[in-house]
């Protein structure tokens, strides 16, 4: 057995447990557990941007926002408030809260800016520009940022920056957005006239397939040619820069997959929790799914998904006793500093070692036997 | 319009209050220290308690916040950044962790409240200090109303700047930790002690967090999570002056505050921050390495 088999096995571990799932909980935890899978999402993109494309960006939630936003708007017009407003076209009920006295009850016009909604009246749409938007956002975002060469941290507060700009326009045009209170009273997402109610086990497969299919692809992805280009550029920027591959161009695109991934998951999470909500470009959320990805492992895509994983499912399971709720906070804080300082690597290089440990001690065995037949055959050869 | 440059130059002042203490750190010691909003905190809470139990006032709560936020810096620079020099955004990371500790520590009042022990002054609520009146009743000059509160802050923040210059530019000490900014390896090889130097450069910043916390105490509610928008604005602050340059600090903070003021003069406060962050991406992607940045390291 070599460490790639047992590599392999992990995945196949985890897959066939995520897929098991529906037989042992009931519908409130498999609710419950398809958000805390969409999140092992956030946690594959994290570890593909930070772990593999060595970007730290401390504002992924801007995407995971685009995309909750995109399709949730689709569904808010969707959502049987909207389309009982008695008017020709749904609108959304924060729209005629927040309309002038005169204004045209229509949402052409019911604002300055409502016009904007008319083409999420089909949740096709909603479903393009929730991965559209995101990728636009990071394609803008990052060629600039990589075409002139900013490194380091200054990505960091650059995409930190960016994150917070994005929430408070969010919050600002509270008649276009739904500001501080977000997208509520949600439809259910309907395809073909199937309805995803979000508590039932079709849904759970919807979530449990696509974070399969997305720890798959990007598996697949960072072990082609261009993914291990991406991680010589990510050790050494200039040498892989001589040796002509242009830099920028991959770092771009691996930004943008990072995006997609997120915006994803994004859309997911609007499906299965049925709101969408500025607090998704709170920095703190951001900065969570970097914990998320530390405490599992950066440098390992299936490391960081479980960690995100196991993190949001023991941190809410936590604090459903009202004591744990803060001590809970301080726990986690706690770990995070004790991981950051003795396991750099998190719970997926533990496991990496222990793999090590395992193959070398087998390798060992299969020495000493060889050894011991060749001993034997001499032996008899000499008698 | 004298109104809003005023108010930009306090904006600016309290900015640069937070990013003194986070620029000399990041500066001298490549450390993203996140727990600098929280040590900002605490210096707060110091000037709450020490408003309820030793019944003195916020002027002679600005020493005693600062040493015990430097006592607290020098703890959690022994404790953990000191095994995470060279591992800049592992600092990061770690830092908020230790920022989530400390506001839990103020949450639960240091553990206190799970044997239903409630301490004045600490616990999730929201509190507030009692401003001396010298700095309460504004004075009026023809036209133009003096906020006392405001002009304080604008002073304090010129002295500790000015005193962060002496001490950088006028002492032994200062000058050691500028050779240790500008290279860390010639430095420890002229025999200067680097580890020490670096932990009581952290202690000097984390003190005047606290001295920040004790002006913000004066005209902001003190609560567990004031903290978390600060470390970032002193960051804006921080990238946009230049790494480890005084002037380009204070430049950054003045520009920064006015710009706030203004916008937020003609249309509100809220569209006033989002124009600050685009402002500073733009300069980041303009001028990476900041208005102000020496050459050389």
């Amino acid at each position: 057995m070599t460490h790639s088999h047992l590599k392999i096995m992990a995945y196949v571990i985890f897959i066939v447990t995520v897929l098991m799932l529906p037989l042992a909980l009931d519908e409130f935890w498999l609710n419950r557990t398809a958000k805390y899978l969409i999140f092992g999402m956030l946690g594959v993109a994290v570890s593909l941007s930070w772990g593999y494309a060595g970007i730290l960006n401390l504002g992924q939630g801007m995407f995971f926002g685009a995309g909750a936003y995109m399709l949730g708007m689709s569904l808010k017009l969707a959502s049987p408030t909207s389309l009982e407003q008695g008017t020709e076209s749904p609108i959304p009920d924060f729209m005629m809260w927040n309309a002038e006295p005169n204004a045209v009850i229509d949402l052409c016009c019911i604002n300055s800016g409502s016009f904007l909604w008319i083409p999420f009246q089909s949740q096709t749409f909603g479903l393009i520009m929730a991965i559209a938007l995101p990728v636009l956002f990071a394609w803008a975002l990052g060629s600039i940022i990589f075409s002139k060469g900013i490194s380091g941290v200054f990505i960091s507060i650059i995409t930190l920056a960016s994150v917070l700009l994005m929430r408070l326009l969010v919050v600002d045009n509270q008649a276009l957005t739904g500001g501080f209170n977000g997208l509520t009273d949600l439809a259910w997402f309907t395809v073909f006239g199937y309805e995803f109610d979000p508590y039932s086990v079709t849904t759970y497969y919807l979530v449990a397939c696509s974070l399969i299919v997305v720890l798959l692809l990007t598996r697949l992805l960072i072990n082609s040619r261009s993914g291990l280009i991406l991680q010589s550029i990510r050790d050494d920027q200039n040498r892989a820069k001589y040796l002509g591959f242009d830099a920028a161009a991959y770092q771009t695109f691996f930004f943008c997959v990072s995006a997609a991934i997120s915006g994803f998951a994004g859309l997911l999470y609007v499906i299965t929790s049925e709101f969408a909500s500025p607090t998704f470009m709170d920095l703190t959320f951001s900065i969570t799914m970097v914990i998320w990805a530390a405490v599992g492992g950066r440098a390992s895509i299936l490391g960081a998904c479980i960690g995100a994983i196991a993190i949001s499912m023991l941190g809410s399971s936590v604090s459903e006793s009202e004591l744990f709720v803060e001590s809970w906070q301080a726990i986690l804080g706690l770990c995070f500093v004790l991981v950051v300082l003795f396991m750099p690597n998190g719970l997926a290089g533990i496991a990496h070692g222990l793999c090590k440990k395992f193959v070398a001690r087998q390798d060992d065995k299969k020495q000493r036997n060889e050894q011991n037949k060749a001993e034997e055959l001499t032996k008899g050869g000499a008698a | 319009m004298l109104d809003t440059v005023f108010i930009g130059l306090s904006l600016g002042s309290v900015l640069l209050l937070v990013a003194l203490g986070l620029s000399i750190v990041y500066g001298s010691m490549g450390v993203i220290n996140m727990a600098h909003g929280e040590l900002v905190m605490i210096g707060a809470y110091t000037a709450v308690l020490s408003q309820i139990y030793l019944d003195i006032n916020l002027f002679a709560a600005i020493p005693l916040a600062f040493v015990i936020c430097a006592g607290l810096g020098l703890l959690i620079e022994k404790l953990v950044i000191r095994r995470l020099y060279n591992r800049l955004f592992d600092t990061l990371l770690a830092t908020w962790g230790v920022a989530i500790l400390l506001q839990q520590a103020i949450r639960l009042e240091f553990g206190l409240s799970f044997f239903g022990i409630h301490v004045d002054g600490l616990g999730p609520g929201l509190q507030s200090v009692t401003v001396p009146k010298v700095l309460s009743e504004p004075i009026m000059l023809g036209d133009f109303v003096l906020q006392p509160y405001r002009t304080f802050i604008i002073l304090i923040s010129i002295v500790l700047a000015a005193f962060t210059w002496f001490l950088m530019y006028r002492t032994r000490i200062g000058q050691q930790v500028r050779a240790i900014m500008r290279n860390k390896e010639m430095a420890a090889a002229c025999g200067i002690d680097v580890k020490k130097i670096n932990a009581l450069t952290f202690a000097y910043g984390s003190g005047l967090a606290g001295v920040a916390g004790v002006m913000m105490s004066g005209f902001k509610t003190v609560m567990p999570d004031m903290g978390s928008a600060m470390v970032v604005d002193g960051f804006l602050v921080v990238v946009v002056g230049g790494v480890g340059s005084l002037v380009g600090s204070i430049v950054a903070s003045g520009v920064l505050g006015q710009l706030t003021s203004f916008v937020a003069f003609f249309s509100n406060d809220i569209i006033a921050r989002a124009v600050v962050f685009a402002v500073v991406i733009c300069i980041i992607v303009w001028r990476p390495r900041g208005l102000f940045n020496y050459k050389g390291r």
